[in-house]
């Protein structure tokens, strides 16, 4: 059992920033290296400055506001949980003055952010049952889902067990050497094994690992094509 | 399948495949929001009816053989092969789509499914599956401008019998032409489309400007752009442009046809004269007092349909309001903002199949027909002929009981002295 600790904690985890970074390099190439549509691609009217509304168009989509707001409600909530838990990840590594401004425990969110994108995915997969969105969901679509769904799932109940029920053996000051030491290129897994809930990391870096690979092979490309797609219909 | 057909229709997805399409085709969430924004899952909600569904058709085949996802587990986004029964699914997606690019405005990502609907265009032609009859009126088209000495005598004597009519809208000068032809170092080439509808008016508003303008030997409308043709549609362009250079003219204006002005205004690149839409330079005439009008009583209600080609699309939103203001005293706009204005239902070649596409153009738009409905007006105006057409089709079918007039025309018969 400890070499599938160490392989999903360690060998894989690699493979997989590796992946996830070179395959999203490579989709940026192809789509540079790929001929130019000249003509303008535009919808008017036209709002200046251009970039600014695109910018808009694509951290905010207020057309799905206007079209669906209760679903443009889940979508933001679930960006916003995704940047927090990302600005708790980093607060794994180190210490950043710039994200304690407004003071918080690491992991920032008590909890509540890991159940606030746990309760936005079960909608969208609820939401993918009901016509007509179930009729063009792609398989892809509900494998992106679990996948976000267990990662979720696995890493909440870490905070969970730690913030909510007073489980404390697994927490920052042991997640951070374990980072700190595959960022080093040292790998050590030593501080995150054999504690009750390593299991739980295990599980969740697995999932997390499995959706980095996927990533850029996804439609979850959608994070780095967004903005210059809103750029090209805002005629930037 | 025939290996050098599928071949052939690798490559024509090849040549499409530009960084935007790439984009365009890897970032679809299936969010499904273009659904409602579509005027066909609008009227009909059925899956088959929306953007995105569309849009998959061509995306599966892309994954299946540009992508990497595809090549490996194809099952996960349910890849397929170009086979035997890819012109028939297309058939469906192509031409349900009118390409307004109404669902562009409410997608996250702007994805624009008229540009993936083109891939399904091109497909069908490779596959010679494509209407046969948008096909033929491009070649037509193609064939006048290789031909033009012989068609130019029988242009000349229609235009013969129709220059009583300019006359009796606006009253020339002696020795002025109504209609002139072929005037080198013109201030405007005025391209029409087949039809005196599209020629007096026109011509009546322009000898009121004291234009010095010249009429084009080509019709506007590019069954090449309908068809998805990309090379037909060049050729069709061409004859405009090479006319246009010939007679070294300062400006295009192009007549009531939302892809006829989007065309010129979009895929001709760099020229050496300007492109307008005749609303454009309506309002331009209005606005230098070139012309005047009289507005129409004060209780006759008007509202505006939007050609999606030419607002949406082609940017020219404020002029018609700008024009309807000087004739009109109870002006209802329709749409809560031109952006979001419904589709009329007869555009991306739908009107120009005739009634073999009837039942499912007045179908697929009752949305439509209830936003006219509800601006309780008198009078339905717009700037194309296709829109023209099929809001005529609607008004009848759904007794809407309004007049559909063309902007040019309300303009024409408000000219005083």
């Amino acid at each position: 059992m400890d070499s599938v600790y160490y392989f999903i904690l360690v060998p894989m985890v690699y493979v997989a920033f590796f992946i996830f970074i070179a395959g999203n390099i490579l989709q940026i190439v192809k789509v540079i290296q790929r001929k130019r549509f000249a003509p303008p691609l535009k919808i008017y009217p036209e709002q200046k400055p251009s970039f600014l509304w695109a910018i808009y168009d694509a951290f905010l989509f207020p057309m799905v506001r206007r079209s669906n707001p209760i679903l443009w409600f889940f979508l933001i909530g679930f960006h916003v949980c995704v940047f927090l838990l990302f600005l708790g990840h980093l607060e794994l590594i180190g210490d950043f003055s710039v994200l304690q401004i407004i003071g918080h425990e690491i992991f920032i969110g008590r909890g509540f952010v890991g159940l606030g994108i746990l309760i936005a995915l079960l909608f969208f997969l609820f939401r993918r049952f009901a016509s007509p969105v179930r009729q063009f969901s792609v398989p892809e679509d509900y494998l992106i889902l679990m996948l976000l769904l267990l990662t979720a799932i696995f890493g909440s109940q870490m905070d969970w067990a730690r913030t909510w029920y007073g489980y404390g053996e697994l927490t920052v000051y042991e997640y951070r050497p374990y980072i700190l030491s595959l960022i080093s290129l040292s790998p050590d897994i030593g501080p995150v094994m054999d504690v009750g809930h390593s299991f739980m990391l295990v599980l969740h870096v697995f999932f997390a690992n499995l959706l980095l690979m996927f990533f850029p092979f996804s439609k979850l490309v959608h994070s780095i094509f967004a903005v210059p797609l809103n750029m090209i219909r805002r005629g930037k | 399948m025939d290996p050098k057909l599928h071949q052939e229709m690798l490559k024509a997805i090849s040549d499409k495949l530009t960084g935007v399409m790439q984009m365009y085709l890897d970032t679809c969430s299936r969010c499904g929001i273009c659904a409602s924004a579509c005027h066909v899952y609008a009227s009909v909600p059925e899956f088959e009816n929306t953007p995105v569904y569309r849009a998959e058709s061509i995306r599966k085949i892309y994954k299946k053989y540009f992508k990497l996802q595809g090549k490996l587990l194809p099952m996960i986004g349910e890849a397929v092969d170009i086979d035997d029964n890819t012109a028939d699914m297309l058939k469906k997606t192509a031409y349900s789509c009118t390409g307004c690019r109404r669902c562009m405005v409410y997608c996250p990502f702007g994805i624009d499914t008229q540009q993936i609907m083109s891939i399904a265009k091109l497909l069908l032609i490779k596959a010679e599956s494509e209407p046969e009859i948008l096909s033929m009126l491009a070649d037509v088209s193609i064939s006048k401008g290789d031909s033009l000495d012989s068609v130019k005598e029988n242009f000349l004597k229609g235009l013969k019998k129709i220059e009583a009519d300019v006359v009796e809208k606006w009253k020339l000068e002696a020795g002025k032409v109504a209609i002139p032809t072929e005037v080198e170092n013109a201030d405007i080439l005025y391209v029409a489309l087949a039809g005196a509808h599209s020629i007096v008016p026109a011509a009546a508003i322009f000898n009121a400007a004291g234009e010095n303008w010249t009429l084009s030997f080509f019709e506007a409308v590019n069954f090449g752009a309908f068809v998805g043709d990309p090379s037909k549609t060049k050729l069709i362009l061409d004859r405009i442009i090479n006319e246009a250079i010939r007679l070294k003219v300062k400006e295009v204006c192009i007549c009531e046809c939302g892809t006829a002005y989007r065309v010129m205004a979009q895929l001709s690149g760099d020229k050496p004269f300007k492109v307008s839409s005749i609303t454009q330079v309506h309002a331009r005439y209005i606005r230098e007092g070139r012309i005047k009008l009289k507005p129409l009583p004060a209780d006759v209600s008007v509202t505006y349909h939007d050609p999606c080609q030419i607002a949406r699309n082609g940017g020219v939103i404020d002029e018609p309001r700008y024009i309807i203001g000087q004739i009109a005293k109870d002006y209802r706009e329709m749409s809560p903002d031109p952006k979001t204005n419904w589709c009329c239902g007869g555009g991306g070649g739908l009107v120009a199949l005739g009634d073999e596409t009837i039942d499912f153009r007045m179908k697929s738009s009752k949305v439509k027909a209830d936003q006219v409905k509800k601006s309780r007006a008198k009078i339905l105006i717009t700037a194309c002929e296709n829109c023209h057409t099929q809001l005529d089709n609607l008004n009848e079918h759904y007794k809407l009981g309004v007049e559909v007039k063309f902007l040019s025309s309300m303009v024409a018969d408000a000219l005083i002295k």
